[in-house]
C-alpha cells in the first residue's frame, strides 16, 4: 500500500513538473509497479457437468457475455477483467475445494457465485470465512439467509416465498368484484414451487379468498386427470399451480379435456419456458395464463437489449435463458459496487451493497442485512401467443392485462 | 359414485397403456433373462421420432405406430445380433450394465440431435373427451388404450398360436429342452428381443401424445415399468397386465381419495406387500433352479 501510494505520489509530482505524459513513458517499469495493466481476475466455480450442467452452462455464458462487454468498455477500474471459471461437477465437496483454491492459492481479486442453492450454500461459507463478497445468481432457498452471513448477496429480486407477491399485489389492485372468490392450489413437492404456492395461499386467504382445494403431488406424477376433475367439481375462480414444467402442461391438458377453464390461472415457472410451453398446451390456450419470472428478454430494464444482443452474437444467435440473465445480473451487481467503491476492498464493497440499490437487467436489486433480496419478481402473462411482462410497470412489456382468462380454444 | 367410476375408468385406461409399455420388458426378461434397462429409452426414442414425423410430415402420432413398430423391431434385432449376444450366458447384472449403456447412448443421441427440451405431440384430439353420462373419457387416452389392447392381443396370439411364439415360450421355460427339440437359441432370442423392442414402437407413439417428454425422461419410465414387471412377476405377460392395472388404479384412486403425496408410495407399498407373500411376483413362475 505504502509502496503504491509513494509511486503514485511520485508520478503526480513528476506530472506536475514535466507535463502530463510523464507517467506513461516507461512501460516496463509501469507494468511491475502499477496495477492498471494487470487483469482483474474473478474466480467462479460452476456446475458445468453433472445434474446442474444445463443451468450451469447458461450461467457461464451469462458471465462471459458480461466480461466481454465490460472489457470492450475499458474494463473494471481500468483493468481488463479475466474470468477464472472452474467446474465443480455439481458437487458440494468440489465447490468448496474450488472456491478455497481460487481465494487462497490463486488469490483472485473477486469471486462470483455458483448455481443452485445446494452449491451456493457451501460456497458462500468459504467466501464468508475469507471475507470475500459473494454475489450469487441462483440460490434463493430460505436457509441461505439464516446463517448471519455479511458478505452474501442473492442477485435476484426475491426468494421463493416472496415470488408470488407481485401476483397477490396485482389481485389486491383489482376492484372487489373482479377479485377471485375461491381458489385451488395444487403444487408439485418441489423446493422451488411449494413455498411459492403456500405463501400465496396464505396471503390470498388473508384477503378473503376461500380455499376450495389444495394438494401436494409427487414429482413423478404424470397423470393429472384426477386432480383436474376434483378441482373442476369445486369450480374455483383461481387455480394457482406450483408447476415445474411437465406437470404444468399436464394439468392444462387435463383441464381442457374436462372443459373447465378457471377465470384466472397461475403457474409458477412452467409458462416461462416459452416455446416448449406453448407447443405443449396449444398456443391458443395459453391466452391469459399468469406466471412469475426473474427476467424477460424484452423487459425494459437497463442494458437488457445489450445483454440479449451480446448473447446472440457470442452464441450462434441462440436465445438467452433466464439462468444466463441471472448470472449477468450478479456480475452487474459486483461491477456497480466495485466501480462505486473505486477499489476491490471487500469490506467496502460489502458495506456499499448493503446501503445501496443496483440497477440490473432484472430491474433494481437491494438487500436485507442477511443478503436476502428486497424486491419483487416480474409478473408474466401469455398474450396472443407471446409471453409478456405485465407488472411491475417499470419492466412491463405489455400495458394490458387479460382478465378474466378466456375459455380454452 | 360418479367420482369413483371416473377414477376407476381412468385408472384402467392408464393401466392398459402402462401394460403395453411393460410388455416388452417382461417378454425380453422371460426369454433372455435380460433386464432391458434401455426399454424406457426405446420409448423416448420412438416418442421423439413420432413427434418429429407428426410435426414435419403431419402423420398422426398414434397411427405412426405402423411405421415405428417395424423400425423398432429391426433395431432390436440388430442390437441383439451385434451387441447383446455378446453377454449371453453371463450374469443378469451384465445385462443391466449393457442395456443401461444403450439407454445412455440413446439419451445422448437425442440430446445432440433434438436438443434437451420438452416435446409433446398435440394432434387435434389430444385435449378432447368422450362424454358417457357423467364420465369423461379423454380421447387420447381412449385411443392409446385401444391400441394397447390390440397390440397386447396380437402379442398374445403370436405367443400362443404360432410356431415362433411357441418357440419363444419354450426357450423361456427351458432353454436346454428347447434346444434339444431343434429350436435355434440365438435366432429365437434375437426374435424375442426384436418383438420386445417392437412393442416400444406402439408404446412410444402413444407416449408422445399423452405425456410431455425430453431425452432424460426415460429414467422415470423405466423405474415405473420395472415396478410393474416386478409386481406382476418377471417374465409374465399377464403379470405385466395386472401389475400395470394396479399401478393405474393406485394412481387415480389415491389421487381422488387419499392425499396426492401418497400416490407413488401406495404403489410401491403394494409391491412390497406382494413380494413379502410371493417373492416371485403375482404371476411369476418359480423356476426349478430357484427351488434348488
Amino acid at each position: 500500500m505504502i509502496n503504491r501510494r509513494s509511486v503514485l505520489a511520485a508520478c503526480i509530482a513528476t506530472a506536475l513538473s514535466l507535463g502530463l505524459a510523464a507517467c506513461g513513458s516507461r512501460p516496463s517499469e509501469k507494468a511491475a509497479e502499477q496495477p492498471s495493466d494487470k487483469p482483474l481476475v474473478i474466480g467462479i466455480s460452476l456446475p458445468l457437468t453433472g445434474d446442474f450442467s444445463q443451468p450451469g452452462t447458461e450461467a457461464r455464458r451469462g458471465y462471459e457475455v458480461w466480461a466481454d462487454q465490460i472489457n470492450k468498455a475499458g474494463g473494471l477500474l481500468g483493468r481488463p477483467v479475466q474470468l477464472k471459471i472452474v467446474d465443480d461437477a455439481s458437487s458440494q465437496d468440489t465447490v468448496v475445494t474450488d472456491y478455497t483454491k481460487l481465494i487462497t492459492q490463486d488469490k483472485v481479486d473477486l469471486v462470483l457465485g455458483t448455481f443452485s442453492s445446494l452449491l451456493n450454500y457451501a460456497a458462500s461459507a468459504v467466501a464468508e470465512k475469507n471475507n470475500y463478497v459473494f454475489v450469487e445468481p441462483a440460490g434463493g432457498a430460505p436457509n441461505m439467509f439464516t446463517r448471519g452471513f455479511k458478505y452474501l448477496f442473492f442477485a435476484q429480486q426475491a426468494t421463493a416465498p416472496h415470488q408470488a407477491d407481485v401476483f397477490v399485489n396485482w389481485i389486491k389492485s383489482l376492484p372487489a368484484d373482479q377479485q377471485p372468490k375461491t381458489a385451488a392450489y395444487p403444487t408439485q413437492d418441489d423446493p422451488f414451487t411449494k413455498p411459492v404456492i403456500e405463501s400465496m395461499q396464505k396471503q390470498l386467504e388473508a384477503l378473503g379468498v376461500q380455499t376450495v382445494y389444495s394438494s401436494v403431488y409427487p414429482p413423478d406424477t404424470t397423470n393429472f386427470q384426477s386432480i383436474a376433475s376434483q378441482m373442476a367439481a369445486k369450480k374455483p375462480d383461481l387455480i394457482a399451480q406450483g408447476a415445474v414444467f411437465e406437470d404444468g402442461v399436464g394439468l392444462v391438458r387435463s383441464l381442457k379435456q374436462l372443459q373447465y377453464s378457471p377465470k384466472m390461472l397461475f403457474q409458477t415457472s412452467a409458462p416461462s419456458n416459452a416455446g416448449q410451453y406453448s407447443s405443449g398446451v396449444g398456443e391458443a390456450s395459453t391466452e391469459g395464463i399468469f406466471y412469475t419470472v426473474s427476467w424477460h428478454p424484452d423487459a425494459k430494464t437497463p442494458r437488457n437489449t445489450d445483454f440479449v444482443s451480446g448473447y446472440k452474437a457470442m452464441f450462434q444467435n441462440a436465445d438467452p435463458a433466464e439462468d444466463a440473465a441471472d448470472a449477468y445480473a450478479a456480475a452487474e451487481v459486483l461491477q456497480e459496487a466495485v466501480t462505486k467503491v473505486g477499489s476491490i476492498d471487500q469490506p467496502k464493497i460489502r458495506d456499499w451493497l448493503h446501503a445501496n440499490s443496483v440497477q440490473t437487467i432484472l430491474g433494481p436489486l437491494s438487500w436485507e442485512a442477511t443478503g436476502e433480496p428486497k424486491g419483487e419478481f416480474l409478473l408474466g402473462q401469455w398474450q396472443s401467443g407471446k409471453a409478456q411482462i405485465v407488472a411491475p410497470a417499470a419492466a412491463a412489456t405489455s400495458d394490458t392485462v387479460v382478465n378474466p382468462k378466456p375459455g380454452w380454444k | 359414485m360418479a367420482q369413483f367410476v371416473q377414477a376407476v375408468t381412468l385408472g384402467v385406461l392408464i393401466g392398459g397403456i402402462y401394460a403395453l409399455m411393460a410388455s416388452g420388458l417382461t417378454l425380453i426378461f422371460g426369454v433372455l433373462r435380460i433386464i432391458n434397462i434401455a426399454q424406457g429409452a426405446f420409448l423416448i426414442l420412438v416418442a421423439t421420432f413420432t413427434w418429429w414425423m407428426w410435426r414435419a410430415i403431419g402423420i398422426d402420432p398414434i397411427l405412426a405406430a405402423f411405421i415405428t413398430t417395424p423400425l423398432m423391431g429391426a433395431l432390436g434385432w440388430v442390437l441383439y445380433r451385434f451387441v447383446v449376444v455378446r453377454i449371453r450366458g453371463q450374469a443378469p447384472s451384465m445385462s443391466v450394465l449393457l442395456t443401461f449403456g444403450i439407454a445412455l447412448v440413446i439419451e445422448g443421441f437425442l440430446n445432440v440431435v433434438t436438443g434437451n427440451r420438452f416435446k409433446s405431440a398435440t394432434p387435434s384430439y389430444f385435449e378432447e373427451s368422450f362424454r358417457v353420462g357423467d364420465i369423461l373419457l379423454p380421447k387420447a387416452q381412449v385411443y392409446g388404450f385401444l391400441a394397447a389392447v390390440a397390440v397386447l392381443g396380437v402379442l398374445y396370439l403370436v405367443l400362443t398360436r404360432t410356431w415362433t411364439g411357441r418357440a419363444i415360450r419354450a426357450t423361456s421355460q427351458n432353454p436346454s429342452a428347447a434346444a434339444l427339440v431343434g429350436i435355434g437359441a440365438t435366432s429365437t432370442a434375437a426374435l424375442a428381443f426384436a418383438l420386445g423392442s417392437a412393442s416400444a414402437g406402439v408404446g412410444g407413439s402413444i407416449l408422445s401424445v399423452l405425456y410431455p417428454f425430453f431425452p432424460a425422461s426415460h429414467y422415470d419410465w423405466i423405474s415405473r415399468l420395472l415396478g410393474i414387471v416386478v409386481l406382476g412377476g418377471m417374465g409374465s405377460l399377464p403379470g405385466a397386465l395386472v401389475g400395470a392395472l394396479v399401478l393405474g388404479l393406485a394412481e387415480t384412486l389415491t389421487a381422488t381419495y387419499g392425499g396426492l403425496q401418497w400416490s407413488t408410495l401406495v404403489f410401491y407399498l403394494v409391491i412390497m406387500a406382494v413380494l413379502l407373500v410371493r417373492p416371485q411376483g403375482l404371476f411369476g413362475a418359480r423356476l426349478r433352479e430357484d427351488a434348488a
